[in-house]
Formats: C-alpha cells, sequence, structure tokens
C-alpha cells in the first residue's frame, strides 16, 4: 500500500520534538523553542488533514525519512533552533505543499 | 540625513574579507535568480549537517526527482554546490559566510529596481544631533527622498531588541528631519517564524518592513520568484 501525505507529515511532526529535545539546552530561546513547535507542528498537521489519505508523491517518502536522518544527526543546539524552522518548509515541499 | 561609511575598525576589516570570498558572490548569484524551493535548498544545506550531495537530492524530490527537467536540476545542482562550500568551512565560518550571502543577494536583488550606484554596503545613517548608531547598515539605497536601510540576517533568531530599536530609530530620525527613510529587515528565514519571533518582542516596529525567503524578489520589484 502507498505511503499517504498524512502519514509521512505525522513523521516530520516527530522529528520536530526530536529538535526540541536538541535545543532544549539554549535556556534564553526555551519559549521560542515552545512557540517554533506550535507553530510548524500545527502547520504540519494542518497539511496532513487537509490530504488525509492521499497518496504521497514519487521520492516524498526517501525525502521524510532523509529528512528525519538528517534532524536526529543535529547535536548541537542552536543548529537544532534554526532547523525547527527549516525542517517544516522541506517536508511540505517535499509531498508537493507550497508552504508560502 | 547623510550617510557615511562605517569605521574600518578590526571586525569590518576580516569581515571585508568574508565578504570579498569569491563564494559569496558566487551564492549570491545562484540566490538571486534562484526559485524558492532552491533557496530553501540553500537554507537547509547551507545550516545542516550532512556534506553529502546525495543527501540533499534525496530530501528535494521536487528539484532532482524523476519529475524534474534538465534546467531545474542543472541549477538546483549549482546551488547545492555552493551550499556544501559554505557548510564545509566549519560552525565559525559558515555563520560569517551565511551572513555576507545574504546581504550580497539582497544589493544583487536591489540593483534590479535601482540603478547599482545608488546602492551601498556597510555605511551609517546621520542625523543632526543625534549620536551615530555603532553598527552600520548592512545595505542602504541613497536616492534622493527614496531611502532605504537594509539590516540582514540569515535567520530569525537575528530579530532582536538592539535590531528592532536601531531601525525604528533611523526611520524616525529621518521623519523629524522632514525626509523619508524606508527601514527593512531581510531575514533568510520563512515568514512564519519571523512573525513567530516577532510576537515575543516589545520593541517597536512600526513601520517596519521586513523581507523573509517567501518575499525576496520584492527588493528587486516583483512579487514572485521568476522560477
Amino acid at each position: 500500500m502507498a505511503t499517504t501525505v498524512d502519514a509521512l507529515l505525522r513523521r516530520a511532526t516527530d522529528s520536530l520534538g526530536v529538535l526540541a529535545d536538541t535545543a532544549t539546552p539554549v535556556e534564553d530561546e526555551w519559549q521560542y523553542v515552545r512557540d517554533l513547535v506550535t507553530v510548524w507542528g500545527g502547520a504540519l498537521r494542518a497539511e496532513a488533514d487537509a490530504r488525509a489519505g492521499h497518496a504521497a508523491p514519487a521520492g516524498a517518502e526517501a525525502a521524510i525519512d532523509r529528512l528525519a536522518a538528517e534532524a536526529a544527526s543535529i547535536k548541537d543546539p542552536h543548529r537544532a533552533i534554526d532547523w525547527l524552522s527549516t525542517l517544516p518548509l522541506v517536508a511540505l515541499v517535499a509531498v508537493g505543499a507550497d508552504p508560502r | 540625513m547623510r550617510f557615511q561609511n562605517a569605521a574600518k575598525d578590526a571586525r569590518a576589516i576580516v569581515y571585508a574579507a568574508i565578504q570579498a570570498d569569491p563564494v559569496v558572490a558566487r551564492a549570491a548569484g545562484l540566490l538571486a535568480d534562484a526559485s524558492y524551493a532552491e533557496r530553501l535548498l540553500a537554507r537547509a544545506a547551507m545550516n545542516g549537517e550532512t556534506l553529502d550531495p546525495e543527501a540533499w537530492r534525496t530530501m528535494f524530490p521536487t528539484l532532482f526527482g524523476p519529475g524534474s527537467d534538465d534546467a531545474t536540476a542543472i541549477r538546483a545542482e549549482a546551488v547545492l554546490a555552493v551550499s556544501l562550500d559554505v557548510a564545509g568551512r566549519g560552525e565559525q565560518a559558515r555563520n560569517q559566510f551565511r551572513g555576507a550571502i545574504v546581504e550580497a543577494l539582497t544589493e544583487q536583488l536591489l540593483g534590479r529596481r535601482v540603478p547599482p550606484t545608488a546602492i551601498h554596503r556597510e555605511r551609517r545613517i546621520l542625523f543632526d544631533g543625534v549620536a551615530t548608531e555603532i553598527h552600520p547598515y548592512d545595505v542602504t539605497v541613497e536616492l534622493p527622498g527614496a531611502a532605504e536601510a537594509y539590516d540582514c540576517k540569515w535567520g530569525a533568531r537575528g530579530i532582536g531588541a538592539d535590531v528592532l530599536n536601531q531601525l525604528d530609530d533611523a526611520r524616525r530620525h529621518a521623519a523629524d528631519d522632514g525626509e523619508r527613510l524606508v527601514a527593512v529587515l531581510v531575514i533568510f528565514d520563512a515568514g512564519r517564524t519571523c512573525q513567530t519571533r516577532l510576537a515575543r518582542q516589545t520593541a517597536p516596529r512600526q513601520g517596519l518592513r521586513m523581507v523573509t525567503l517567501e518575499t525576496l524578489d520584492r527588493m528587486a520589484g516583483t512579487t514572485v520568484a521568476r522560477r
């Protein structure tokens, strides 16, 4: 059975949590990190809900898998904060959405 | 209101070498003509962990996948190559290069709307009776009656009270002098992220214009990327 867009975007949402955990040591940015998780998690969930059950486009599953691996490999908390903004955009583009 | 070259202190001399590095001009040139997805690729790869180009090709199937046309793939490969060049220079260096690239990109895009002779870098703006700001503006457009001051940032974390206050002060002092100065914050980051960052700031931002990853082409006088 083909992977669906919503399944991939929920996987990307999980990666946001991984990045937020990595960013934890930057205490001054705790609120900003929580805000980014809320805002971008909401954006990913909204797209997932809107395209629930839709077959993912070619290459999207491999893209989200590799994106999750990249997020997991980030150990620098400051880089993780930057990626909290980057990962959702890459995920949305990978499934054919336009995040603009 | 008048403009003045910033003093060449030690920091400026070191940073000038970064700005003059050929990779900065190469990246800015590619990004000026890039699509939204290509600019996003640059942001991700310049800020990423892996230097393996195949990993990035996998993450961007719309640029490198079988559905991508040859022209798109060639452009995306060029953007990827320059991005990994920057990323491979180490954490400290990549931070400086990324900032310099956003400044150079801003200059290039502005050059499509205003005469290049009106565009300047690293300039201070002086007002009679007002103490000079310590930090110069990254890019200025100096046209009679239509001046613009740009502060360029790689990411939304660069939005802070000091930046907002400086831009607001400049705009207000210009108005006090009967001049018009457009104060712009250019951020190579998602607009939604920038708004999230701004939402917790208490510094004034009335009259502030913000250009983000999605709206860079507005500086060139267009509303959408060429591709």
